[in-house]
């Protein structure tokens, strides 16, 4: 069926690896195709994509689809581009073990705000333009390495350029615009993913420069500089791409988005109200702290760890680091995957305990990885973690969608937020101490992270459960209309602006599990019909 | 899933812990070589620029044959514990082949008899610092059988300074300005120029 016409963008509808991994594309009959447009791929009547065909660059969908993800790639790089360079850099600067943790938080905590004002932007000026404004106008601050002499330089240029991570946020947007609400999930979780690789892509790229550089005949405190030209370079193509090739829509016009974005307007106020009194979105925001969070602080600290404690050249460093990162190419949406299987038999408590597994599952690796003095161990328990952590990061959007209707764009941008903040928050306790080694940070980081994942056996959803609980045996109040529906009020509901939610309560039903054939209706509902 | 990888987990940690420990210790070395450098207390060099002189010779006051292990002498540049501080990447082990105290070479000889002597132009990789300088004896295995340093035993006395360079370039500095300029104009130029577009077209 359809999604109900709304904005553009507000749809952030499973913003990874939750709808059905294996839907690669939406069968006729469900969505209707428009034989009227010619594009290369066939679409819906917004002229949405309703097939994912990843290898074509078929303009506009896929065209999007991959300026999009390697938008987001570019700024992890540029980001995370210092991290396994921090040997020469501390050297170069003169930096202190608490410096060095400082410019870590630092580079997570500016797009924290940043992602919230995305939204705002891309509604302002459509996806394309918020995508290229963020990466051209971040690519001066990561020319502006060159001239950093002292700690603070780096510390403040580091936060400058972290600003950009939130192209997540047009990265999502933008492909809501292009592809049908039903591939959408598969879609978003392919671009996170591959976007979130830029943190390993960029352990293996700067070293390698770095030592062709020198091999070039500079010195190695000139060296790095140099080297951060190329990711500056980057920034500047990719902007440049997405500017010339770039569409905001499948139909190119930028000002039907802006009037199309007015029809289904929510108060923001009251979408802001039910998001942040809504319990579960807390728990989402402090559990994705410690499964992303986690992910960012790794990419800051794990080069140098392995060059300090294993006594490894630079640039073997890097590949080791950078396998932490790439592993997202497949563990991400393994998440994902994982969650709609046990969702599949379980419901929405196979759904929470996937979750919990996986994350404390990565959290037990990652206690043992700063236990363990031997390289080979060191380097299986990192990418054992690194599963665990980041299949976590996409079941945990697995279940995002279902916390809320009416607010979901909201408690996903909070959610992602409460990842950089989880990611500052540890390396500010963990990481820029110099009274324990990185070895122990990580032991306790590990601690950290299965306790706070304990938290997700407080998610109760009264129409499926917790994960020790039970659904309600009512019948109003254990009914997904109730749910749903209990975001908006009467008057609300008087105008009809429920009917979304409505439908969407329906279709949730099969988080129920195996048993969804004799569930009965819930009396005092409105039975929807399209 | 869990269960069985968590005893491998356990089993493996326990053999993990025991890391290795064989090697040469610094405190089981004797200080019978003894180091000078030109450097004075305090004073400030600049690398790239200027140089060390190191002189270093057997003490006489050890019995003499003591030396007729040592095969050669590695000259070091070292820490000093100022340097050290909330840098646990330059952490001073007693256990010598984990030891970060003393990264930087300065030379290695075959040992000889009379006085030895190196002039060293202070590379231009070198970090800022507070340093002094240690030398090695090695024997034909390899192995230091010992040292001697230009401070004393607590790496309080006669320290100096280096001043790295800042790696910075003129050059690079405006290939900076002008890829950031670059960025910016062409992006003020796009949106305006299709601002205009957009303009003309509605007006048509």
């Amino acid at each position: 069926m359809p999604e109900i016409e709304g904005s553009p963008g507000s749809s952030m509808h499973g913003v990874t690896g939750r709808e059905p991994v294996l839907a690669f594309s939406v069968a006729s009959p469900m969505v209707p195709t428009d034989n009227t447009a010619k594009f290369k791929l066939p679409v819906d009547s917004e002229h949405k994509a309703k097939v994912f065909k990843l290898f074509s660059l078929a303009n506009p969908h896929m065209r999007t689809f991959h300026l999009s993800w390697l938008s987001f790639f570019t700024t992890f790089v540029s980001t995370f581009a210092a991290a396994p360079l921090v040997p020469i850099i501390r050297d170069n600067l003169n930096l202190t073990k608490s410096d060095i943790g400082n410019a870590g938080v630092a580079s997570v905590s500016g797009s924290i705000f940043s992602r919230l004002v995305m939204g705002a932007v891309c509604d302002l000026l459509g996806p394309r333009y918020g995508c290229a404004f963020l990466i051209m106008l971040s690519a001066p601050t990561v020319f502006c390495m060159s001239f950093v002499e002292n700690a603070s330089g780096y510390i403040a240029v580091r936060f400058m350029i972290g600003f950009s991570l939130a192209t997540f946020v047009s990265c999502q947007y933008w492909m809501s615009t292009m592809f049908n609400g039903k591939i959408i999930g598969l879609v978003n979780g392919t671009a996170a993913g591959w976007g979130n690789m830029g943190g390993g892509a960029t352990q293996l790229l700067m070293p390698v420069l770095f030592e062709i550089i020198k091999k070039a005949g500079a010195t190695p405190f000139t060296a790095w500089r140099i080297a951060f030209f190329v990711p500056g370079w980057l920034n500047l193509i990719m902007g440049i791409l997405v500017l010339t090739l770039g569409q905001d829509l499948p139909d190119g016009n930028l000002g039907a988005l802006q009037k199309k974005g007015d029809v289904a307007k929510d108060k923001f106020g009251k979408v802001l109200w039910y998001a942040v009194t809504n319990y579960r979105t807390w728990i989402f925001v402090l559990l994705y702290g410690y499964s992303m969070g986690v992910e960012l602080t790794i990419d800051n600290v794990i080069a140098e760890y392995f060059y300090d404690r294993f006594d490894l050249k630079l640039h073997l460093a890097g590949i080791i680091a950078a396998t932490f990162g790439m592993a997202n190419i497949v563990a991400r949406p393994f998440g994902g995957f994982t969650s709609d299987f046990m969702a599949k038999r379980f419901g929405m408590r196979g759904r929470l305990w996937n979750l919990w597994l996986l994350q404390t599952a990565g959290g037990i690796f990652c206690l043992c990885l700063g236990l363990v003095n031997s390289l080979p161990l060191a380097i299986t328990f990192m990418i054992l973690f690194s599963i665990g952590a980041q299949a976590a990061c996409g079941a945990t959007f697995g279940i995002i969608p279902f916390i809320s209707r009416r607010s979901l764009g909201i408690i996903s941008g909070m959610t992602g937020a409460g990842g950089n903040f989880g990611s500052g928050l540890t390396q500010l306790v963990f990481f820029a101490n110099a009274s324990f080694s990185t070895a122990k940070g990580l032991s306790y980081m590990g601690i950290m992270i299965i306790c706070c994942t304990l938290p997700v056996s407080l998610v109760h959803f009264p129409q499926w459960g917790s994960m020790f609980l039970p659904p309600s045996n009512d019948g109003v109040k254990g009914s997904e209309e109730h749910y749903y529906v209990s975001e908006w009020t009467e008057e609300e509901k008087l105008k009809g602006m429920h009917q979304g939610s409505l439908k969407f309560a329906e279709n949730s039903r099969s988080e129920r599990g195996g048993k969804v054939a004799s569930v009965p209706t819930p009396p005092n509902v409105t039975p929807n019909h399209v | 899933m869990e269960v069985p990888a968590g005893f491998l987990v356990v089993y493996l940690l326990f053999s993990c812990f025991v890391a290795s420990s064989y090697g040469v210790y610094f405190s089981s070395l004797n200080e019978t070589i003894i180091v000078t450098a030109t450097p004075t207390q305090g004073q400030v060099l600049k690398a790239g620029e200027d140089q060390i002189t190191v002189t270093w010779r057997f003490n006489q006051t050890y019995r003499a044959g003591t030396d007729s292990a040592y095969k050669t002498v590695k000259v070091k540049l070292c820490y000093a514990p100022i340097s050290q501080k909330d840098r646990s990447w330059r952490k001073t082990v007693d256990l010598l082949k984990k030891d970060k105290t003393c990264p930087h070479k300065i030379v290695a000889r075959p040992d000889t008899a009379s006085n030895n002597s190196f002039t060293w132009s202070i590379e231009r990789d070198i970090p800022s610092g507070v340093y002094f300088v240690r030398a090695f004896a090695f024997n034909a295995q390899d192995e230091q059988v010992a040292y001697g340093q230009t401070t004393n035993a607590h790496k309080s006395t006669n320290l100096f300074e280096i001043q790295a360079i800042t790696g910075r370039h003129v050059s690079l500095d405006i290939a900076s300005i002008c890829f950031s300029a670059f960025s910016i104009v062409s992006l003020a130029g796009f949106f305006y120029m299709e601002k205009r577009k957009a303009k003309a077209s509605q007006q048509k």
